[in-house]
């Protein structure tokens, strides 16, 4: 695995040429990642026996462009509508909907547009300069480790609760308990599921990201005439070109929160079951930490829409580290592509760069083209997109709630799944109603049973001893970084006055 | 319309209903045997896309097609060990031969003796084993461990974390068995399926992990296989010729065959349409002799020696010897002890 300049300019030479693969390709990755419950990786089992007739390079260029769209497609509608395609786009409405109702929303699909191309092509670069080093990451990174980690991206229910206190804290209590529904890990014992079958693998994600986001949301909305603000609808009448412009200096003017954010996507998505929902999150409190104005996120504030989008897209390089490395996959679309490079014969591991270099390299070169080629085919589009928000919302929620009833029952479908999302839409209104922070229970839904998972698994290897969370010399330094990180949040909070804090 | 036109459409009406009534009068399965399969087959697998299972249905299903002359649609239901996949199965498929259900029989049976299943187990069976993919112990090849000799001295020392798919599953009874027959402490780790327990072997975090073989030995660089659960070795080039348990230890274990994936179906379909039933069976034997399927399985790097027909009575067979074994270790596979 060494580095070959030769090699690599001949690598992006040769994937350019694949630009009649890749064009599609973005084009369908960015629409199922747009719809709820759709994503790459169910997308590439359904085109399987497309992909499997292909030549692998082609079918591996394939499947690596609809990976990295479907990312960024994820967070068109969680900023436009307040619905997340994915768990990994569930950090990204926090303030990219904020700005929508500003009407904001050129600027902020810019904003997401560059962020999630850049960090997305800074982390493919890394990957490939860097790849032998980071595989080493998911050799460090264990159970213990993961806890902490974990503890980062939950630990912004603190923030929020600073806010208010109580409430803050019950809502993520709240979430947590949700979270906790379904057969634990190790025993495979049932938890609060009620007798019903389809709690079994606990509460399916995106019923409760639709539900919770933009079922409650279609309910806010409905009361008024748009989902803009009286200021929102004029900007957005006068909005044009000059916006989506606005928006890319403004992200261009973010590169090192770009860089910073997009690393932490790039190095949880190297650890085999982590995934982009833990870094975006995490990423997004890290941001929020070391922000000089941390009482603006929540509000349509930039570097809180930076964050995730660059941190999720980090993810997308970062999985595949460990599975042409190590040969074993990050994540599940990566899984799917195993299956794929076996079927055509392909074994991936250290051999695969001595053996095959073009085919081993080729998914990152064809990641990093796949971005350039992106940018340019979604940003003009940004201008377009923007107008669904003017839509009447006499119009709008019922199609909100059509369209996400459908994203809940496509990922497993179950029709219990449309009915728990619109039984979360009803939690998710009523706690909008009365004050309770929307996000500090989805942090709690999503990151509750990984923490839950990591933290059995931990106690099992202990035999039941907690001081095992103390017990690794990496996982000490985190712990320290962890109440650093929290004490100083906590504190900076307190300084300053309440913000306009909006949960979106 | 002419009068000819008249009398010829009036004798293919009375020709119809005089068919018709012959049919009506047939035994209905066999109207509808005769065209079986009338739609696409369906399959409900208990494991997520990508796994073992999948790998397996594909390039059965792959083949299978060509004899029923119809297309096979999978849908994976992981939830719960996979318990979720055979309660729908069971509570939605049709009794009509065209639904079916691929698992691998030993984690699922163990299932229902940690937790029996809503329904009854007496209106469903395995009627198909497609493999035979033997339990094995297995260390990461530059890893501290490198023999089972190892493993087990040092387990008389410390306890040592075994990495295994789930709790309920052949390979972990094997490392409990040896455990209990040697003396040396193993603390088996769930780790949610064989690609984690890879993972968590490979990266240090288990001292070493229990699966079976067939994703492990197509991975000679990364790992080394220890031991077999069975009483003989079907793959010694690709397992470094690896002992058995019962050979090196001494032991009475029964095979713990830890992959035995099958199409299982509902009794009351067998009942209902025998014919359609003999056309299955009939149709999947096919599949074993045609080089087709050979390549398919040699292509996803799955070793061919595991693969091999069992039908309804070495499926039985199987299922009991699992079920026995587990009930012996229920209180270890449901933390009671």
């Amino acid at each position: 695995m060494e580095f070959d300049p030769g090699l690599f300019i001949e690598l992006f030479t040769r994937m350019f040429g694949f630009w009649w693969v890749i064009l599609p390709a973005i084009l369908l990755g960015l629409v199922v990642g747009a719809i709820p419950g759709f994503s790459a990786a169910n997308t590439i089992i359904i085109l399987l026996p497309l992909t499997l007739s292909m030549d692998p390079e082609i079918g591996l260029v394939f499947m690596v462009a609809i990976y990295a769209s479907s990312r960024m497609g994820a967070g068109i509608p969680a900023i436009l509508v307040n619905i997340p395609g994915t768990a990994g786009a569930a950090a990204t409405p926090l303030d990219g909907y904020p700005m929508t109702k500003q009407g904001r929303s050129h600027q902020a699909l810019a904003i997401s547009f560059v962020s999630s191309v850049a960090g997305g092509l800074l982390t493919t670069i890394m990957a490939l300069l860097a790849m032998p080093w980071l595989s080493q990451v998911a050799y460090y990174l264990h159970s213990v480790e993961m806890i902490v980690v974990m503890l980062f991206g939950i630990s912004l229910i603190a923030s929020i609760a600073a806010r208010d206190t109580l409430k803050g804290l019950i809502a993520g209590f709240f979430g947590l308990m949700i979270g906790l529904i379904g057969a634990d890990v190790v025993y495979a014992t049932p938890r609060g599921t009620m007798g019903l079958l389809e709690l079994y693998d606990g509460v399916p994600l995106i019923p409760a990201l639709v539900g919770l986001f933009a079922i409650s949301e279609a309910f806010v909305v409905i009361e008024r005439r748009s989902i803009l603000s009286d200021e929102g609808q004029r900007l957005m009448e006068e909005a044009g070109w000059a916006e989506t412009w606005e928006g890319v200096k403004i992200a261009c003017s973010k590169w090192w929160h770009i860089a910073w954010t997009s690393i932490i996507g790039l190095v949880i998505g190297v650890v085999p079951g982590a995934g982009a929902s833990i870094a975006s999150f995490v990423a997004y409190q890290q941001s929020r930490t070391y922000s000089k104005t941390p009482e603006l996120y929540g509000t349509g504030h930039v570097e809180g829409l930076v964050a995730p989008e660059s941190a999720n897209n980090g993810v997308t390089s970062g999985t595949l580290i460990p599975l042409l490395v190590i040969g074993i996959p990050g994540g599940a679309t990566a899984a799917i592509m195993l299956v794929v490079l076996q079927y055509h014969g392909v074994t991936v591991g250290p051999d695969l760069f001595n053996d095959k270099p073009q085919l081993a390299y080729a998914p990152f070169t064809a990641m990093a083209v796949t971005y350039f080629l992106m940018i340019f085919t979604i940003l003009p589009l940004a201008r377009y997109m923007s107008k669904v928000t003017v839509v009447s919302t006499t119009y709008m929620a019922p199609i909100i709630i059509s369209f996400t009833l459908v994203g809940a029952f496509v990922s497993r479908d179950y029709m219990f799944d449309m009915y728990l999302a619109l039984a979360f839409g009803v939690i998710g209104y009523v706690a909008r109603k009365t004050g309770y922070h929307v996000a500090a229970i989805l942090i709690g839904v999503i990151l509750g049973p990984l923490l839950e998972t990591y933290f059995l698994r931990a106690l099992k290897m202990s035999q039941g001893d907690i001081m095992v969370l103390f017990s690794s010399r990496l996982g000490n330094v985190l712990w320290v970084g962890l109440f650093l990180s929290v004490g100083l949040s906590l504190y900076f909070e307190k300084r300053k006055k309440p913000g306009n804090a909006d949960d979106g | 319309m002419t009068h000819f036109d008249r009398g010829a459409s009036r004798r293919a009406f009375l020709k119809g209903t005089a068919a018709a009534g012959v049919a009506a009068t047939l035994p209905l399965s066999s109207a509808f045997g005769a065209s079986f399969p009338e739609r696409n087959m369906q399959v409900y697998v208990p494991t997520r896309e990508g796994g073992g299972a999948d790998r397996n249905q594909r390039a059965f299903a792959g083949v299978w097609k060509k004899y029923l002359n119809t297309e096979f649609e999978a849908a994976f239901y992981p939830g719960a060990a996979g318990r979720v996949a055979y309660e729908k199965y069971m509570g939605l498929a049709k009794a009509d031969c065209h639904e079916l259900i691929f698992g691998n029989m030993g984690p699922e049976v163990l299932n229902w003796v940690v937790e029996p299943p809503t329904f009854d187990l007496n209106d469903f069976m395995y009627f198909a084993r497609v493999d035979a993919d033997p339990g094995i112990v297995f260390v990461k090849r530059d890893g501290p461990l490198q023999t089972i000799d190892d493993i087990v001295a040092e387990g008389k020392k410390r306890t040592l974390n075994v990495g295994v798919s789930r709790l309920a599953h052949p390979a972990t009874l094997g490392m409990l068995a040896l455990g209990r027959h040697t003396g040396a402490q193993f603390n088996p780790i769930p780790l949610s399926g064989g690609k984690n327990t890879r993972a968590g072997v490979e990266t240090g975090e288990m001292d070493f992990g229990a699966l079976p073989a067939g994703g492990i030995v197509n991975r000679p660089k990364n790992f080394k296989v220890v031991l077999m659960f069975t009483h003989k070795n079907p793959l010694p080039d690709l397992s470094d010729n690896a002992p058995t348990v019962n050979a090196k230890f001494g032991t009475s274990l029964p095979d713990l065959v830890a992959g035995a994936r099958a199409y299982g179906i509902k009794k009351a379909a067998i009942e209902k349409y025998p014919d359609r039933y003999k056309i299955l069976t009939e149709s999947l034997l096919k599949v074993f002799d045609d080089p087709e399927y050979k390549e398919a399985i040699i292509r996803t790097k799955a070793p061919w020696e595991l693969i091999g027909y069992g039908g309804p009575e070495e499926c039985a067979t199987y299922a009991k010897a699992m079920t026995d074994i587990g009930k012996d270790y229920k209180d270890l596979l449901t933390g009671k002890s």
